[in-house]
């Protein structure tokens, strides 16, 4: 069940980016693991989906956490309090307290940034923008952009299968496998341009890069008390880093 | 002669150079500060301050970038670009997943750039990383060398390197190497030089030998984004070559500069 929105995408949005400006402002373990457990994971759980968002989280960091683990912990040349050795391979403290503070920064990042995107609605977000008076390039590059992916996926997958049933061969050598890469390549972008010149010509017809104020056919979710929070939150943020910079440099 | 029911005509208004040029200054500045700065830091763990810079200015470097280069592109640039963008994404996130030691991530970035010039190039880039940030947060902070990597690809289809199928690969070692050479301290500072196993087996051998982690970062980002760059550029030459001249016919920067040789006629034909 979708959870009901509370807040504007932007709100949400821009909460997280500040979220994890403050872990790195901070930069203890201490003040990583308490925002993963205090915001990513209730967020997670009040998603409305926290089995799609918990598992986006695992497939993301999951294996960078676990490589950035052997790596640190095995190579790690600067360390000096050597655990165990064998041949090159040395695994010392340094390296390990210095995975774990990666590691965690690195959860938080992918966890705080991913909740926030996964449960926006981009038609919204794109509604929001437009309302805001954002530049219209960038909302219709955003919005169409989105909108395309799922769209390109099914068509390599199409055509794929079109060329196999011609009697395309996945696999084998390598020069095998780049005209196999090319033979579905070719038509799949050949297609995307012919798509995008019609595009061209319908939104040209409709005055697409004339200036002037546009009509927007979605209800503005953004409230005043949204925007002067989010103003707020900045400033907040902002004067919380030199705070702690000032008194970091004082010490 | 003007209806007063139609919009005046408008013509795509000039690139906004100083946005252009604070981003490029801001990006410039962020990567020598990481590299002469930071390096002695890094043996006592990475500081969140660089990470923070490394953030803020390349994020902050792409979004003025893109703010000063969007106005100026056309309409059927524009239109290309939500194309490369979702390209990008859908082959980059199965070359992720398969483990390779290429992220091939560029290949619509490449092919905007090839298609419809340097600025819409790395204006894909940027927003290119962007977008996917929204599905995958550790793109994000290559939006700079993303960017980079659009404008010297255009660069190159400018000046005629795709005019030769074979001169197409050079071009992309020559990218790419700048490209490594850009996302390394990205890779350092923010995530540690980790990456997916592929990518992480060259870092790992470069600090078995003993190299600090920034130095084995720029290691891997040379070795793994020109091999990368390589394949993507011949790959997109190729592509470029076997589009139909009907949709080659529809970009004005491959006429005007001949990027392509041969058969659309463009290198004489105005």
């Amino acid at each position: 069940m979708p959870r009901r929105r509370v807040f504007n995408p932007l709100t949400e949005l821009l909460a997280a980016a500040l979220l994890v400006v403050l872990v790195l402002v901070v930069n203890t373990w201490q003040f990583s693991l308490a925002v993963l457990v205090v915001a990513v994971l209730p967020g997670v759980l009040l998603s409305g989906k926290p089995r799609q968002i918990t598992l986006a989280i695992a497939v993301t960091a999951g294996p960078l956490l676990i490589s950035s683990f052997f790596l640190h912990g095995l190579f790690f040349p600067e360390g000096t309090t050597v655990l165990a050795e064998w041949g090159p391979a040395r695994v010392t403290a340094e390296g390990l307290q210095f995975a774990a503070l990666t590691g965690l920064r690195l959860a938080v990042f992918t966890g705080v940034l991913l909740t926030a995107a996964l449960t926006v609605s981009i038609p919204e977000l794109v509604s929001t923008l437009t309302h805001r008076r954002w530049n219209r390039r960038l909302v219709f590059v955003l919005g169409s952009a989105v909108g395309l992916l799922p769209h390109v996926a099914e068509r390599a997958r199409q055509i794929t299968r079109a060329q196999q049933a011609r009697g395309l061969v996945v696999g084998g050598s390598i020069s095998a496998r780049v005209r196999g890469l090319l033979m579905v390549s070719v038509p799949l972008v050949t297609g995307l341009l012919i798509d995008a010149a019609e595009r061209t010509q319908l939104l040209e017809a409709r005055g697409f890069s004339s200036p002037g104020p546009r009509t927007n056919y979605l209800p503005d979710t953004d409230t005043a008390g949204q925007r002067t929070a989010r103003w707020l939150m900045a400033a907040g943020v902002l004067a919380f880093g030199c705070a702690w910079y000032a008194v970091g440099a004082g010490r | 002669m003007s209806s007063p029911l139609t919009l005046p005509a408008t013509t795509a208004a000039r690139p906004r150079s100083a946005l252009v040029a604070a981003g490029a200054a801001l990006i410039a500045a962020t990567y020598l500060y990481l590299v002469l700065v930071q390096p002695a830091e890094i043996a006592e763990g990475i500081g969140g301050t660089s990470s923070l810079i490394t953030l803020l200015g390349f994020l902050g470097g792409g979004a003025l970038l893109v703010a000063g280069i969007l106005p100026s592109l056309s309409t059927s640039s524009l239109v290309l670009m939500p194309l490369g963008i979702a390209l990008n994404i859908a082959i980059g996130q199965t070359a992720g997943s398969l483990g390779l030691q290429i992220y091939l991530d560029a290949i619509g970035t490449v092919l905007v750039a090839v298609l419809a010039g340097p600025a819409a190039g790395a204006a894909t880039g940027a927003l290119s990383n962007a977008i996917w940030g929204l599905f995958n947060p550790l793109a994000l902070p290559f939006a700079a060398g993303a960017a980079l990597i659009g404008l010297l690809a255009g660069t190159a289809a400018r000046y005629g390197m795709f005019r030769r199928v074979y001169l197409a690969p050079v071009a992309g070692l020559v990218v790419g190497a700048v490209g490594g050479l850009v996302a390394a301290p990205v890779a350092a500072f923010m995530f540690g030089a980790a990456g997916t196993v592929g990518t992480n087996a060259l870092v790992a051998a470069f600090r078995a030998v003993g190299d600090s982690l920034l130095v084995a970062a720029t290691k891997q980002g040379l070795t793994s984004d020109t091999l990368d760059k390589l394949v993507v550029f011949t790959l997109v030459a190729l592509l470029a070559y076997a589009l139909p001249r009907r949709s080659r016919a529809q970009f004005p920067f491959l006429r005007r500069y001949g990027v392509l040789a041969g058969r659309t006629g463009s290198a004489t034909g105005r």
